[in-house]
């Protein structure tokens, strides 16, 4: 009797050991396992190589692995682990790996890591040479030593890489001083040898928030434009653009628009921002303002000085969420998802005259578990979807294929 | 005499099982259909809902100043809930309530890796900015304060939800 009570207690004892277990578990993750393989990962950011190569880097397991395909997704080859140990990547909504790939096929990589216990982040990079076959030692991307996360790497014409992040030094001296510092600046550094290495990081902005993804790209020939979530006067929590004159020197910020979400909070939601061959800026972009609330698009033809007025996208009540903007060969292709109490998917929709109208939005994918953001990419030929999604795995679906 | 020490063995294992589970206590798991739970657990009670995550700036802020909040006004039931989703949390996030003054809280953990259906359940309109605090008055009547709360503000609901009663 005692006997079958010791059995019960250690059932017991090991029941709820198993309870806490699964705490932890693949229910509780993001990740459909645990291994660093691309079926693990919750973040894929694609880029395609000169070459037409597709290149995928993820996070999954606590490290980062990086491989390419020459089928557009069918197949990879074998995946090359960037990091050499099990790292506190940054795990959070609006984080993930970076990747480029320059003309010669260089690779350019950069992530963050939170490297305490109080999840102060660093930025990382690192670099192949030969094709992707093996990657340089991990470096942070600045000296300094203060938090620094949601880095973006946009590639120039000329192989410059350019490299932007949200970096809280400066909350440092005003601390000191006794002043209050909100949000993060927005730091740049460029590398002219294919990003191996960094010129000194800059300010480009001070007090922008400090919790959502940057978008970054080129605009023209050695002129860098970057959106991102500004923090306006009275604590407005707004999207801001910047073109930069040169690599090394930043522009003039403009409201992209006003949409008054005054908040002390982290909305964990950052935008999107493409320049077509043209010139025009795309952007889209979520908020929650006084002004308008959910997700929007709207165009620059001067720049970035002034933006169209902003289009609403997604059906309100299934909480439209991670739009993704790209101007590619056929169009301009916009993408984000909507959850409808059971499913997620992907909608898209297209504009064929620089975003002055657009296609009726439709389902091009969907999945009953998490999803990563949908991302897209294009070979200069096709755009794609790029989606990793805990139940079905990695994803490219080709644009244009659409009906 | 030596079934009474596999009686004891068994007893010290059932302890020592229960003080592990202590040390890491009361951290709940908010899974699918728990914010119907919560709803139903504090029914007819004014109750503050505090969604927060460990790696947002402003919530590291606002958390002490709850916790305050919490021990000065023992009328209103005070729920956490953790909606970060960073592996391997339980334990930052437990420090940072401790810290906080929050222990002995409600406090909860989201953990369901598909976010975006544990936030719907919550509230449809919400994408995950944290912090949020969601404040349920005695007749159930809901209402949302985006970004961290204004103690004052938090002052006057409870004044208003403690002076009905």
């Amino acid at each position: 009797m005692i006997r079958n009570g010791l059995l019960g207690i250690l059932a017991l004892a090991f029941l709820q050991g198993a309870a806490l277990g699964q705490m932890h578990g693949q229910h509780a993750s993001e990740a459909a396992c645990d291994e660093p393989t691309l079926r693990c990962a919750t973040k894929v950011t694609p880029a395609f190589g000169p070459d037409g190569t597709l290149w995928l880097i993820w996070m999954a397991g606590g490290q980062v692995s990086v491989a390419s395909s020459q089928d557009a997704g069918h197949s990879f080859s074998p995946p090359v682990q960037v990091t050499t140990k099990r790292l506190n990547l940054d795990w959070g909504p609006d984080a993930r790996p970076k990747i480029v790939v320059d003309r010669k096929g260089g690779i350019a990589l950069a992530f963050s890591i939170f490297r305490d216990e109080a999840f102060n982040g660093q930025v990382l990079y690192t670099r192949s040479a030969d094709g992707g076959k093996s990657f340089a030692e991990l470096k942070p991307i600045t000296a300094n030593n203060e938090s620094q996360r949601f880095e973006a790497l946009a590639l120039d014409q000329d192989g410059t890489v350019f490299a932007a992040w949200l970096d809280k030094r400066n909350r440092v001296p005003a601390k000191e001083a006794g002043r209050k510092y909100e949000g993060a600046g927005l730091f740049f550094a460029s590398s002219r040898d294919g990003g191996a290495t960094y010129a000194e990081a800059g300010l480009a902005r001070d007090n922008t928030c400090e919790c959502c993804r940057l978008g970054l790209t080129f605009a023209a020939p050695g002129r860098p434009a970057v959106i991102f979530r500004n923090i306006f006067d009275g604590g407005v929590r707004d999207h801001a653009i910047m073109t930069f004159t040169d690599v090394s020197t930043p522009g003039e910020i403009r409201h992209v628009s006003n949409d008054d979400w005054q908040i002390d909070a982290c909305p964990h939601h950052g935008p999107s921002l493409t320049v077509a061959p043209n010139g025009i800026y795309h952007v889209a972009w979520y908020t929650n303002g006084k002004t308008r609330k959910g997700l929007f698009y709207a165009h620059s033809r001067d720049e970035g000085r002034t933006f169209s007025a902003p289009m609403a996208l997604g059906r309100p009540d299934r909480s439209p969420t991670r739009p993704f903007v790209l101007a590619g060969p056929a169009g301009t292709a916009l993408v984000w998802k909507e959850f409808d109490g059971e499913k997620t998917s992907v909608q898209m929709t297209i504009s064929r005259d620089d975003g002055e109208t657009w296609s009726a939005p439709k389902t091009i994918s969907s999945t009953t578990d998490t999803s990563d953001h949908p991302w897209l990419v294009s070979n200069g030929r096709q755009t794609y979807l790029s989606w990793m999604t805990k139940a079905d795995g990695y994803r490219l679906t080709a644009i244009e294929d659409q009906p | 005499m030596k079934r009474r020490l596999v009686g004891l063995l068994g007893l010290g294992i059932l302890i020592a099982s229960a003080s592990a589970l202590g040390a890491a206590p009361a951290l709940k798991l908010f899974e699918r259909g728990t914010w119907q739970s919560v709803l139903r657990g504090h029914a007819g009670r004014p109750t503050l809902v505090h969604f927060w995550g460990v790696t947002c700036g402003p919530c590291k802020v606002e958390l002490p100043l709850l916790g305050q909040f919490a021990k000065d006004h023992p009328g209103i039931d005070v729920v956490t809930i953790s909606a970060d989703l960073v592996p391997n949390l339980p334990a930052a996030t437990q420090s940072m309530l401790d810290k906080a003054g929050l222990s002995s809280t409600e406090n909860f953990i989201f953990n369901d890796g598909f976010v975006e259906r544990l936030r719907f359940e919550i509230d449809p309109g919400w994408q995950g900015d944290i912090p949020r605090t969601v404040l349920i008055s005695r007749d159930g009547t809901i209402s949302t304060i985006e970004g961290s709360a204004e103690m004052a503000d938090l002052e006057k609901w409870s004044a208003e939800q403690l002076s009905t009663h």
